[in-house]
């Protein structure tokens, strides 16, 4: 980050609070623009012949789920339980939307996050029906066609589609090992190119959001996020190792609805799904009140369902809704399952967050670049040089010295 | 008292209950602080959920001495400058007198009191620009610490209501910016800082008990009685 950018932040950033009740008048014009917008959309061909209906009776959803699934989505955006009808309307006009999905330098498992499960949740139903003009991991096209295809999606909607990033975009000595199509761009070409003419860019996944795992030091292609690139475009940061299906479609239903991205905290994420402390949220926090830890794989407190702080979880620096809204349709998430969290969905967490101890017991380079040492190591480190400086002086003072007459 | 000594006021009542409090509160904060950081006694043993609240305790604890840190360090910002006893702002402007007088303590301190050249018997620049670190310490444990405790109140609301988040967001966001970009810089930076105070504290009961010694003024008894003795010259 630049000192610009530094100081900016400094005074600028903001809590995660979203204010939900901000009356009648507000919610009233809130309602007006969506109508207007959903009326629009309809107008608009659906531009592939899947829609929500089809892919609910697919897997022998009814009705009732889908409408419970949309007030659970109407619950998260933090819209009053009224907006409900709109959510549902949203998500059946979602095939008119323009997405184009590029891949870049990841490990496509917010891709597969969705798609590979066996019993898809509506969430992920969803992201099928969207009008998805482009996306390496899916399409059967390659070579010139495919670049064919990008080129004819990006000159047809203009200006009106969601460009979704996944993975991050070397920039540093090695940004030409990565490079893309037939003729060769660069990761940041690339972007660039596509995320010139969308409406928005929605960055998926950490690595897309803030370099991820392809950052970690010693960081050898200079990944870096999509934010650090692509500049003067509304970003939307949806990170986290994979991101939550609900998340992402959450965010571009909002999108659908308004026409506007959802409100942001200081790192482009939208508050209604990073405005949650891990921490704060968490079915072990009473353990951690009560002081009772795992403190070794499989003991005692490990099959009590101990908090997992001690094995060095990160839910009391991490900001998510993981604890809340779970993966696979609220199944479970890494802590219910005896994993403590490991901070994805927070900038360099793989180098800041991701060890299995507490900060306090992990080595950490010294700001120097020099040897790892843990925090309390260089303390003591510290503490001796001082007490040995001290018995030193004392010593000197006591041959030495001059002791002042009474 | 003895002939050819004069007793010299140096710490006012206020003073002196200040300190003691601050190095009570310092004394409690490690020890929390460092339970926080890795909860070092276990509690398997001890009976179920009844009344066990040990991490809680320490969390209280911790941030009980804090907010006494917090009121302290603005009273003791104030007295800075408008203190009725001594102003130590005086004794930090870099004025000549004020260079030369530190210098000349600090050459005493390395020269074991072979060589002292200034007036003993009233509060030295040396002595103020230590304590100023001290306090710049203190100050810099409180913005980190503060920034630590508001991730907690992601709400925005609190039990005095949501002025109190808002400012502390206002005035300790840049901390996150400032240590390194995450969440987890400002806990390790203020787990760091804990270890320079601790090296501060052991110059400062050693210097303390040095300049007694050497000085033969009671310059110990300052922090209990208020007063110390000069030679009258
Ligand atoms: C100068 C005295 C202080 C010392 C020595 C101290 C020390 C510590 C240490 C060692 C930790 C553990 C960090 C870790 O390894 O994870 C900690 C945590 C913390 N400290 Fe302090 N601290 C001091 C003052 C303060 C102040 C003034 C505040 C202001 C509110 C504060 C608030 C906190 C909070 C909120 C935590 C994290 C607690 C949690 O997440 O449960 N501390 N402190
Ligand atoms: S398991 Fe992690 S998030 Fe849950 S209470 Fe313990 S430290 Fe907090």
């Amino acid at each position: 980050m630049d000192r610009r950018d530094a100081l900016a932040k400094m005074f600028g950033a903001k809590g995660v609070r979203v204010n939900t009740n901000r009356g009648e008048a507000y919610y009233e014009k809130l309602r007006r623009t969506m109508e207007k917008r959903l009326n629009e959309l309809r107008q608009t061909p659906a531009a592939t012949k899947m829609d929500i209906q089809k892919a609910l009776d697919a897997e022998g959803l009814s009705r009732r789920d889908f409408m419970k699934w949309a007030s659970a989505i109407t619950a998260m955006l933090m819209l009053p339980a009224s907006f409900t009808p709109l959510v549902a309307e949203a998500a059946e006009l979602m095939n008119r939307v323009p997405v184009i999905w590029i891949e870049l330098q990841d490990c496509a498992g917010n891709s597969e996050a969705i798609l590979r499960s066996d019993s898809p949740t509506i969430d992920e139903l969803i992201l099928e029906t969207i009008d998805l003009e482009f996306n390496e991991t899916l399409m059967a096209a390659a070579g010139y066609q495919a670049e064919a295809h990008l080129d004819e999606a990006m000159k047809t909607f203009k200006d009106k589609y969601l460009c979704v990033v996944e993975g991050s975009v070397p920039v540093g000595v090695g940004k030409e090992w990565c490079t893309i199509g037939a003729k060769g761009e660069t990761f940041e070409e690339h972007l660039l190119r596509v995320a010139g003419d969308s409406a928005a860019v929605v960055a998926v996944g950490t690595c897309a959001t803030f370099g991820g795992v392809p950052a970690a030091a010693p960081n050898p292609t200079g990944a870096v996020g999509v934010q650090d690139i692509v500049k003067g475009k509304p970003i939307i940061n949806i990170p986290a190792c994979p991101a939550n299906p609900a998340n992402i479609t959450g965010t571009i239903i909002h999108f659908v609805l308004t026409g506007q991205i959802p409100e942001l905290d200081h790192l482009n994420r939208p508050k209604f799904a990073f405005g949650y402390r891990i921490h704060d949220n968490c079915e072990r926090r009473a353990h951690f009140d009560a002081g009772e830890f795992v403190e070794e794989w499989g003991d005692e407190g490990a099959q009590n369902n101990w908090c997992l702080y001690k094995m060095g979880c990160k839910g009391p620096m991490t900001f998510n809704n993981c604890s809340i809204v779970r993966y696979n349709s609220g199944t479970n998430w890494p802590i219910g399952a005896g994993h403590g969290c490991i901070g994805c969905s927070e900038p360099q967490f793989w180098d800041k967050y991701a060890y299995e101890r507490p900060m306090a017991d992990a080595h950490i380079k010294a700001p120097t670049g020099g040897v790892e040492k843990s925090v309390d190591q260089f303390g003591l480190g510290l503490l001796t040089a001082a007490g040995v400086g001290i018995a030193i002086h004392a010593a000197v003072s006591a041959t030495a010295g001059k002791k002042d007459e009474e | 008292m003895k002939a050819g000594y004069k007793k010299v006021k140096r710490m006012t009542t206020f003073m002196r209950i200040n300190h003691w409090v601050v190095a009570i509160c310092m004394v409690a904060a490690v020890i929390t602080g460092l339970y926080i950081g890795h909860p070092y006694y276990q509690t398997l043993i001890a009976e179920p959920a009844v009344d066990k609240y040990v991490m809680a305790w320490n969390r209280w604890v911790h941030l009980m001495a804090a907010i006494i840190f917090d009121v302290s360090s603005i009273v003791i910002a104030y007295l800075y400058f408008f203190s009725r006893f001594e102003k130590p702002i005086l004794k930090l402007l870099p004025t000549p007198k004020n260079i030369v007088e530190f210098f000349a303590v600090f050459l005493n301190l390395i020269t074991f009191n072979r060589v002292k050249k200034f007036d003993s018997s009233h509060a030295d620049s040396f002595n103020t620009v230590y304590f100023l670190i001290f306090h710049l310490l203190l100050v810099w444990m409180l913005f980190t610490g503060l920034q630590l405790y508001v991730q907690g109140l992601e709400s925005g609301h609190s039990s005095i209501g949501d002025w109190w988040p808002a400012l502390l967001h206002w005035a300790t966001d840049w901390t996150v910016a400032f240590t390194g970009g995450t969440n987890m810089d400002v806990r390790y930076w203020h787990h760091m800082s804990m270890y320079f105070i601790i090296v501060w504290v052991m110059f400062h009961i050693y210097y303390q008990v040095w300049r007694t010694i050497y000085w033969q003024e009671g310059d110990i008894a300052i922090a209990f009685g208020g007063s110390k003795f000069a030679k009258e010259k």
